[in-house]
């Protein structure tokens, strides 16, 4: 909505938007960072969804209108830009407390103490790649800064990464730079918090956990980078509380799930990596953002026939709002993730099933009525205007034909357009018969991957660093 | 009495990056609406469908001559199209003579 204004404007026509009560001053940290620090915007009080048809036309004529004349016919007063460090410049000296205590204060650290990042501590990590420090690897919106190796390491050191873990922080900065990723969706009010997914032998290499306790803190690699991740958000993207991030509630940021490999390759069937377009056996890091998750526990059987329905009932019920993603606001968008621990996989691939053949048989019974999935992008929420019907989406092409094969409202319909948008791994606890399932934030935070690029002579490198 | 920690002094540097976007000017404005055409921008979210009826209206009762151009004519602005229908936004501004953009909604 801003970023169309911001367009606007530059294109030299006026706008004005329209902006809900709560959400005035992230339109203007947004504004900022899209260079336009006056862009104007008209506020509406309160929150449009509770009021009645009566309040809100009185709150947009009383208080919008005159605003929005306002804003489209007087010229606001010249922005100021406000003058910031140089990229290599020293900001401050002093004790780890006096570092911590200014980073706080300035919105570059988390809360948590972070590890002060001298000069030569970001050299170890520049070590660990081959770029030049302050190649753009991306810009990163919506503060629209740019993402260098200098700031990668910088951010690396804070949150308590080793050195080594460079290749692995320079693959995920690449893919929050991605487009398709979508980061500048990361401060939308569903507060979700990206999962990235490690693959390759690297897992091994810099000692993540991919077994029991897969998604706990308690393992540097996966503590440590997926405090980066968060640190980055904040310092170079601009995602801050109060600010850019609205999220309503939120979640803290996530430890790095690491497939586990070995079980995957024991049962024939490929990793995440290569259903993300990479060779079984490439380093790669898979970005996405979930809403939430839940655990599919104690998953009872000896057969894919016997467990399969309670994995398919446990991933429909995590889904029911974010439905808007599958048709109504980004058609096939939503890719639902089912973690299973290597012997549920096991056990599924004994009957002979592969992973495809996993993906195909949710997409056929992780199923709603199609009444209660009109309920839910039409009736609930007020995400998808004109209360569209299933056929109506089907009938303007913003559907797949499967949506509408009659007009039973007790027909059950996918919660997926393909079988392939379902994303699989491998991990957890090897020995207990529990799966994991997350909800995707859809085109907010699209699943994207990238291949991490080690550093010609790896081996040698990370043997230097693991003898500190 | 207390102690000052003696731990270290460390020289750290600042963990943002540079801006990529300068600052810009905006947009001229005109004195009136009068005569002039508006295009409203909508993410079909938060019933900008209702607000912008309202609005027309009452821009129509006190501007004379004043022209809308509905979000129709672009579509969402936030959904599977944005990236398309923010590439082409100044061509279409420009082949619609659009004045003015009133663009919706933040919530």
């Amino acid at each position: 909505m801003l970023r169309a204004a911001a367009v606007a404007e530059k294109a030299g026509v006026p706008s004005t938007s329209l902006v809900c009560e709560g959400f005035v001053g992230q339109a203007g940290t947004t504004s900022v960072g899209l260079g336009l620090p006056n862009l104007a915007v008209s506020k509406v009080p309160g929150h449009v969804d509770t009021q009645s048809v009566e309040e809100l036309k009185r709150n947009v004529l009383e208080v919008t209108l005159e605003s929005v004349i306002e804003n489209l016919t007087t010229d606001p007063d010249m922005a100021v830009a406000i003058r910031e460090p140089e990229a290599t410049d020293i900001v401050f000296e002093g004790t780890f407390e006096e570092v911590n205590r200014l980073y706080y204060e300035n919105g570059w650290s988390d809360g948590l103490p972070i590890i002060p990042p001298t000069e030569a501590k970001i050299q170890a990590f520049l070590d660990f790649t081959e770029k030049d420090p302050h190649t753009a690897i991306g810009s990163i919106l919506p503060d629209n800064r740019s993402a260098t190796p200098w700031n990668v390491a910088i951010n690396g050191v804070m949150a308590g990464c080793r050195p080594e873990y460079m290749p692995v922080l320079l693959g995920l900065v690449e893919a929050m730079a991605d487009p398709e990723y979508g980061v500048e969706h990361s401060g939308n009010t569903p507060g979700a918090e990206t999962l990235i997914t490690i693959n390759g032998p690297i897992i091994r290499e810099l000692g993540f956990n991919c077994e029991q306790g897969a998604l706990r803190d308690g393992f540097q690699a996966n503590s440590s980078i997926g405090r980066f991740w968060r640190l980055y958000l904040r310092n170079v993207a601009g995602f801050l509380l109060h600010q850019n991030d609205k999220g309503t509630y939120g979640n803290t940021w996530r430890v790095v799930l690491a497939e586990n490999e070995d079980a995957v390759a024991k049962i024939g069937w490929e990793p995440l990596s290569a259903d993300m377009g990479f060779a079984a056996g490439d380093n790669t890091v898979t970005i996405a953002r979930y809403t939430g998750g839940d655990v599919i526990l104690s998953v009872f059987g000896d057969s894919a026939e016997k467990m399969l329905p309670y994995l398919a009932d446990g991933v429909v019920k995590q889904n029911g709002w974010q439905l808007c993603f599958t048709l109504g606001i980004a058609t096939g968008t939503l890719k639902p993730l089912l973690l299973l621990s290597p012997i549920l996989a096991e056990t599924i691939a004994k009957s002979g099933l592969s992973k495809a053949d996993v993906r195909q048989y949710l997409y056929e019974h992780a199923r709603w009525p199609a009444w209660k999935f009109e309920q839910y992008i039409g009736e609930f929420i007020n995400l998808v205007p004109g209360r569209r019907t299933l056929q109506d989406l089907v009938n303007l092409g913003k559907a797949p034909p499967q949506f509408a094969e009659s007009d039973d409202p007790n027909r059950m319909v996918p919660i997926v357009c393909s079988p392939d948008d379902f994303m699989i791994v491998v991990t957890g606890d090897p020995m207990r018969t529990n799966a994991y399932t997350f909800s995707h934030n859809g085109m907010l935070g699209y699943p994207v991957a990238k291949k991490i690029a080690l550093p010609s002579d790896w081996d040698v490198r990370l043997r230097a660093a693991k003898a500190y | 009495m207390t102690t000052r920690n003696v731990d270290g002094i460390y020289a750290v540097h600042w963990p943002r990056g540079g801006k990529t976007v300068d600052i810009a000017p905006l947009a001229k404005r005109p004195d009136t609406l009068e005569g002039k055409t508006i295009c409203h921008l909508w993410d079909y979210m938060f019933r900008g469908d209702e607000i912008f009826g309202w609005l027309e209206e009452a821009l129509a009762e006190r501007f004379p001559g004043v022209n809308f151009v509905s979000y129709e004519e672009f579509g969402s602005t936030h959904g599977e199209d944005e990236t398309h229908i923010i590439e082409t936004l100044p061509t279409r501004l420009k082949e619609l003579k659009v004045d003015a953009v009133i663009s919706g909604m933040g919530c």
